[in-house]
């Protein structure tokens, strides 16, 4: 009963967060100075009559509270609206977007925490070591490159010089697949460039949260004890130090992919990957208010999510969280 | 126990598999052009900017034209030679008052298979006339009907005689499928399964990354040789070149200059330069609007002369352009040829700052008490505000070299950056236009004197006019231009016009920007330069008569 009540308090919250985010994003945009429809204006010989019925057509011409009210009444019916710009529903063109920004960084995000993990844990039982030392240099270098310029080197030098790689797109524009196999060999290859870029720039937060979490755990009485017992090493690595390690993996895991679904947008803007963050960046540039309130709109659907989850793991690794 | 070994195994086989999966991504550069052996029949171009969409008759965007011009034919269209030449219509004739247009029409088909008739022309002009949507309306602001005395012949009178023939800007569309919408609802229409009667058929649109059409083989014309079109989108401009280098690209119609500098001497790709039809300009805020926020000192026709001479536009394009360009004078481009105004080098507003300071001490404007900025003789600083858009480096650049030769004749600008549309917002802010002076640039989307010349009159204030100029002379001269049929006299009108505007110096043109495109020698032969560009130009024809290697 108590765990319900935990429960239904968390969601009753989330939706009360959801509610927030609607309405200050709706006002964001909105309050900014810009008008979507001079920009489509200028570039053409509109009469000023013309200029007043595409305001009408997109509702812009009501005051600023009834907007929101419309707004609000269209989120109920799962409408979110027209896009300015490419005049369509903004739920198909998310649905597009967000489905390339997924298949991008699902693969990129879980190798990044799965083998920074790894390598980290691994750099702690080995501490001073050589291998750990050159570990901990890698990542920082790592940590410390660019997006944008690891990204164009890594393009130019696997793409160009070596060929071995396409550096654009999702798939080869105007491919003919014989068989459904070759259209995944041909979107695993275009997979390939991006998912390095975000691994390289990426991993290094894991292994050192990883790392330096294990070694303290190490250094704790409940090792010792252990070690009394006569436990094989790699036991009490895996299973009583890493475990008692994961709660801050954990959590740079859901920050990491709160950001993820964001778009991971100078990889994108690099391999020129239709993905969310180009959508919102353009969007902010045209204005083009529907789209931007859709997709925060989505973030922030899928940040609370995460945090939600992440609650609900910690409950699951760390007795201490459950019983508070 | 055993379960926890069996989660391990698992760990590790997907360990595994998420190493292969790069691993197979190498031998599969080899699969990869295998899946696109369809490469010698496909025109493929890369381009940086997405159209807005596939709705002819409300689109903005010139990347949207460039496709639908491929899907939907004009009554006539622009050659290499940027002549006209026929569309749907075979011949056209005017009535000897000029009001009239008979065009008359040829057989074609539409994509859907219904026949194409001289109702669906005579539709498209009244639709655009009557529902006020499109950027096509100013064409036909004078029509007064459409009539068609048989499906092959559509006659459109106009209210005045028209100079510029509309045939040539507007494409046709089936009235089949257009007639039952309203203004709203085609405002709202996506088109995403345009079908027009042109020489390619739309595929698919795959946003953010392809746009594809392939070739109608029941097209009128002479069939061309590509297959299928594609155009590639890049957010990258870098990216876009290193893969015009390794073939996966056959042509890129805009290239930034230092990127295009960078394709010299790259292995079976040729980079062309070719003059534009658009130019960058400083425009002044003559508004006469009691509501206008511009500082009114630049009303005064003398200090617009001032700042034009104070500035050395061949330093503009050197420094700012990297040298791809041609210094600014009027409202034509050089790209226009005879239409453009060539005024003698020793007669124009340019790089002489003893002349402006002269200008500016003749007329009041002096230095006071020491101060190295001018003032007014009651007092009034010469210190304005300029703007320009952020993102575009080579404005901002023209506006820190235009602010320091200004600051040596004694006038103050103090430089702001805003992003495209903020600045837009602000410039076109009809109802009190709030600045000084701005950096930004126009072009044209028809080959004809008519949308440029008409940027500064009375009644484009609350739309293009992007200085609220408004002088009854220049719309006198426009009008006069605009409704005469003779080459030559009308030619000469051109030349007033711009003349009289540049006196005005509402507009301080500073260049004329090369177009720079680059393309592969060992796929498609046969493009033709022409001013404007290869590609991404008013005439599509390059586009049909590439030929593959």
């Amino acid at each position: 009963m108590a765990r319900f009540r935990y429960l239904a308090r968390k969601v009753a919250w989330l939706a009360v967060t959801l509610y927030g985010v609607v309405t200050f994003n709706f006002l964001l945009f909105h309050v900014l100075p810009g008008n979507p429809v001079r920009l489509l204006a200028r570039s053409g010989h509109l009469t000023p009559q013309t200029v007043a019925d595409i305001t009408k057509v997109y509702g812009l011409n009501h005051p600023l509270g009834e907007q929101y009210l419309i707004y609000l009444r269209g989120l109920l019916h799962g409408q979110l609206g027209l896009s300015y710009t490419y005049r369509e529903p903004v739920g198909t063109l998310l649905g597009q977007y967000l489905g390339n920004t997924v298949l991008l960084l699902a693969g990129a995000t879980v190798l990044t925490i799965v083998l920074g993990t790894g390598v980290g844990v691994v750099a702690a039982n080995l501490r001073g070591s050589k291998y750990d030392s050159a570990t901990v240099t890698t990542s920082v270098i790592g940590w410390a490159l660019p997006t944008f310029w690891t990204g164009l080197i890594l393009a130019f030098v696997l793409g160009v010089w070596l060929h071995a790689f396409p550096i654009f797109g999702e798939q080869t524009p105007n491919a003919i697949y014989t068989s459904s196999l070759q259209r995944f060999e041909d979107i695993a290859a275009h997979l390939f460039l991006p998912t390095l870029t975000l691994v390289v720039v990426n991993i290094a937060q894991f292994v050192l949260v990883a790392r330096a979490s294990v070694i303290e755990v190490l250094s704790e009485d409940f090792m010792t004890t252990a070690i009394a017992k006569g436990l094989t090493p790699r036991r009490i690595l895996w299973r009583h130090a890493v475990r008692n390690a994961m709660l801050p993996i954990v959590t740079s895991s859901a920050l990491l992919i709160g950001l993820v679904v964001a778009g991971a947008i100078e990889v994108e803007t690099v391999y020129s990957w239709p993905g969310m963050g180009l959508l919102v960046y353009n969007a902010v540039l045209d204005r083009d208010y529907p789209v931007i309130e859709g997709a925060f709109l989505v973030f922030a659907i899928v940040v609370l999510l995460v945090n939600f989850a992440s609650d609900l793991l910690y409950q699951a690794l760390d007795p201490r969280v459950r019983e508070a | 126990m055993s379960a926890e070994s069996n989660r391990r195994e698992f760990m590790k086989r997907a360990g595994l598999l998420a190493l292969t999966v790069p691993a197979a991504a190498t031998v599969l550069d080899a699969c990869a052009s295998v899946a696109t052996s369809a490469k010698a029949s496909t025109i493929r171009v890369g381009w940086a900017i997405e159209p807005d969409t596939m709705n002819p008759l409300t689109t903005y965007s010139t990347e949207a034209v460039e496709v639908l011009q491929l899907i939907y034919d004009n009554l006539i269209h622009t050659g290499l030679d940027l002549k006209p030449e026929p569309g749907l219509a075979t011949s056209w004739s005017y009535s000897t008052d000029g009001k009239s247009i008979t065009y008359q029409l040829r057989k074609a088909t539409w994509h859907d298979g219904k026949p194409f008739t001289s109702a669906d022309a005579g539709f498209t002009f009244e639709l655009i006339k009557s529902k006020q949507v499109s950027q096509y309306a100013q064409w036909v602001t004078d029509l007064t009907s459409a009539e068609t005395p048989d499906p092959a012949t559509l006659v459109l009178h106009f209210a005045k005689p028209q100079a510029f023939n509309p045939g040539l800007a507007v494409p046709i569309i089936p009235q089949h499928i257009w007639q039952s919408m309203s203004a709203s609802q085609i405002q709202k229409f996506a088109n995403s399964r345009p079908v027009g009667t042109g020489p390619y058929r739309f595929v698919n649109w795959i946003k953010g990354q392809s746009i594809e059409i392939s070739r109608n083989e029941t097209w009128w014309g002479t069939r061309p040789a590509a297959q299928k079109v594609t155009w590639i989108l890049f957010q990258n401009e870098d990216v876009m070149a290193q893969s015009l280098r390794t073939g996966a690209v056959d042509i890129c119609p805009e290239i930034p200059p230092t990127i295009w500098d960078g394709l010299a001497g790259a292995q079976n790709v040729k980079a062309v330069s070719m003059p534009s039809f658009s130019f960058h300009h400083i425009g002044i805020n003559v508004s006469e609007n009691p509501k206008s926020g511009g500082n009114p000192l630049l009303k005064d026709r003398v200090i617009r002369q001032a700042l034009s001479y104070a500035v050395d536009r061949k330093q503009l394009v050197d420094v700012a352009l990297a040298g791809h360009g041609i210094p600014g004078s009027t409202l034509l481009p050089a790209g226009f040829g005879e239409w453009h105004l060539d005024i003698p080098l020793s007669q124009q507003y340019n790089a002489n700052q003893g002349k402006a300071k002269a200008l500016l001490d003749a007329a009041g404007y002096t230095l006071r008490n020491g101060s190295s900025v001018r003032t007014s003789k009651d007092g009034k600083p010469l210190t304005f505000r300029l703007i320009a858009i952020q993102s575009t480096s080579v404005d901002v650049a023209a506006a820190q070299l235009f602010r320091d030769a200004c600051a040596k004749v004694g006038i103050q600008l103090n430089l702001t950056t805003l992003d495209a549309n903020s600045l837009g917002n602000t410039v076109y802010n009809s109802k009190a236009p709030d600045w000084d002076i701005f950096v930004w640039g126009w072009d044209t989307g028809v080959y004809d004197p008519d949308y440029l010349l008409g940027v500064p009159l009375c009644n484009q204030i609350g739309s293009n006019n992007d200085v609220y100029y408004c002088n009854r002379h220049y719309d006198q001269l426009y009008d006069e231009q605009a409704t005469e049929l003779d080459h030559a006299t009308r030619r000469a009108l051109v030349h007033q016009a711009q003349q009289f505007y540049y006196d005005d110096a509402a507009y301080i043109i500073m260049w004329y920007q090369d177009k720079l495109q680059g393309y592969r020698t060992d796929t498609w032969t046969g493009w033709t330069e022409v001013n404007g560009g290869i590609i991404l130009n008013f005439t599509r024809d390059n586009y049909l008569k590439a030929r593959p290697v």
